[in-house]
This record gives C-alpha cells, sequence and structure tokens, in this order.
C-alpha cells in the first residue's frame, strides 16, 4: 500500500510555512531529529475510503500563538483560544488535505479536530501505527506532523 | 464585483481576502459564507458575481452547495479553493460546474493567475 514518506511531508510543510507562516523565508520550520515534547495543542483530520488513517499536527502552546497570529495578521498577545483553535485545525486541514493528494481516489478527508492543555499530549490511536513522521523546530519552539495508517491499511 | 468567499475557518477566510489584496484585487465587496448551506443562502440574497468556496465544510459542502446552485438556476460563476487537489476531485468540480480548483497552500501569484481573466 503506498503510504506517504517524511520528503512529503517536508515539501508539504515547506509549501504552507512558504505561503502562510514564512512568506519572507526566514524563519522556516527547521527539521531536526529532536525528542518531541509534551504537545500544547494536537491537531488531527482523518482520512477513509480506499486509505484509513489519521494526520496529526502536534505543537508547543507557543508555536500555535505564533501560528495564529500569523494567519490572522494580529499580535500575538490579541490571539483567542478560538484563533487558536480555527487556525491550527486550517494547519492540519491543508496538511491533511495534500497528504490525502499523495494516496489513492476514493478517499474521504474529515473536519480537523483540535485539543488544547494537557490533553494534547495524550491522545491514541490504538487501531493505527504511525507510518512517517516530520518533527522540527521554528523558532525554538517544537512542531510535529505525522501520519498514522489504520492497521487494516497497513495489512 | 461582489465575491462571496465561503470556508468554515474564519481564519481561513481572513487569509483569502488578503491574498485577494495581494494579488491586486482588493478593491471588489466581499461576502462570507462560515458553511455550505450559508454560501447557497448568500448567493441567493447577496447575488454576487463570483463564488470562493472550500470544499469541505459542515452542513453543506462546497460541491453540494454548487450542485444546489445549479439545480436552482443559479448560474453565479463559482471556483473552489481547497487543500485537496486530486485529479478525482477536479473532475467532480468541473463536472458539477466549477471553473477552477485552487488548492491550498496558494499565494498571490496563483490567485493572479486563476482570477485574473475574471477580476480584470
Amino acid at each position: 500500500m503506498i503510504a506517504p514518506t517524511v520528503d512529503d511531508l517536508q515539501a508539504i510543510t515547506e509549501q504552507v510555512w512558504l505561503s502562510y507562516l514564512d512568506p519572507e523565508g526566514t524563519d522556516p520550520l527547521l527539521p531536526l531529529p529532536v525528542e518531541a515534547p509534551a504537545a500544547g495543542v494536537a491537531a488531527s483530520v482523518s482520512v477513509t475510503g480506499a486509505w484509513d488513517g489519521h494526520v496529526v499536527f502536534t505543537c508547543s502552546r507557543e508555536a500555535s500563538l505564533r501560528a495564529a497570529s500569523a494567519l490572522l495578521g494580529v499580535p500575538a498577545d490579541e490571539v483567542t483560544a478560538d484563533d487558536v483553535a480555527d487556525a491550527v485545525g486550517e494547519l492540519v486541514n491543508v496538511i491533511g488535505g495534500n497528504v490525502k493528494s499523495l494516496l489513492p481516489d476514493g478517499c474521504l478527508l474529515s473536519l480537523p479536530h483540535v485539543v488544547t492543555g494537557e490533553a494534547a499530549a495524550s491522545g491514541r490511536w490504538p487501531a493505527a501505527v504511525e507510518v512517517c513522521r516530520l518533527q522540527g523546530v521554528w523558532g525554538a519552539e517544537p512542531v510535529a506532523v505525522g501520519v498514522w495508517a489504520s492497521k487494516t491499511t497497513e495489512t | 464585483m461582489k465575491i462571496l468567499i465561503a470556508d468554515d475557518s474564519r481564519v481561513m477566510r481572513q487569509i483569502v481576502t488578503r491574498t485577494l489584496r495581494q494579488a491586486g484585487f482588493g478593491g471588489h465587496d466581499l461576502v462570507e459564507a462560515a458553511d455550505g448551506r450559508q454560501a447557497f443562502d448568500k448567493v441567493v440574497e447577496e447575488r454576487p458575481d463570483l463564488v470562493l468556496s472550500d470544499w469541505n465544510m459542515p452542513e453543506m459542502t462546497g460541491i453540494e452547495a454548487l450542485r444546489a446552485l445549479r439545480a436552482g438556476g443559479h448560474d453565479v460563476p463559482f471556483g473552489f479553493v481547497t487543500s485537496e487537489g486530486t485529479d478525482e476531485m477536479r473532475q467532480m468540480a468541473e463536472s458539477a460546474g466549477a471553473l477552477f480548483l485552487i488548492t491550498k497552500p496558494f499565494t498571490a501569484d496563483t490567485f493572479s493567475d486563476v482570477l485574473g481573466p475574471m477580476l480584470g
């Protein structure tokens, strides 16, 4: 079964950063094999159909505030919790949509689901396995994107 | 011209608005809808000259809204701005009557190339 790779995730996130978060190209997401600290925000979309799985975006609370600030064009101290959920949900929607384009026809993409606070670090997908993961830092803040395939899809 | 921007994300509606301005299309009247149902209603009420719609939205998806509009006799120029750009979806969009499909992430250059012929 075709599965996205970390190179795919890197190409997709580069485009997202250049289009929305770092248009000047001076503050990119830098891939680093760092151990991710507990996430402050976790956002996911699910893919169902010919391929079943999840695309999961996690980052620190500070990174989520920066993202919402950049996307909305407002100072970070004016960003609300709803802004963060909307911004991070849209980021995972865009990344997930591009991941879906690498998968077989006949898949559906869900609307995003966003979790903040302590619960963000405890998300589990017991029926799926992580098939690739891009991990890095944006500024000094941790950001990660993982693709999880259902065990049924994998086999 | 009046342009309807339909997306369930307020952040994305703002990005589309900003990108229209960056692409040189800042002088148009903009109307917003937060889901496909609202998009359908706003087309009927506001009579926009162009619809820029997300695909995956609650209540009614973008493609459902487009099909409902065409079934109701509304021939407003309609294009998708969506994170999903597979050949399968492009064919569905085209057969439902969409003029174009812009994939997210997009840039001002993309908007300029695709929308220039319509918005001048």
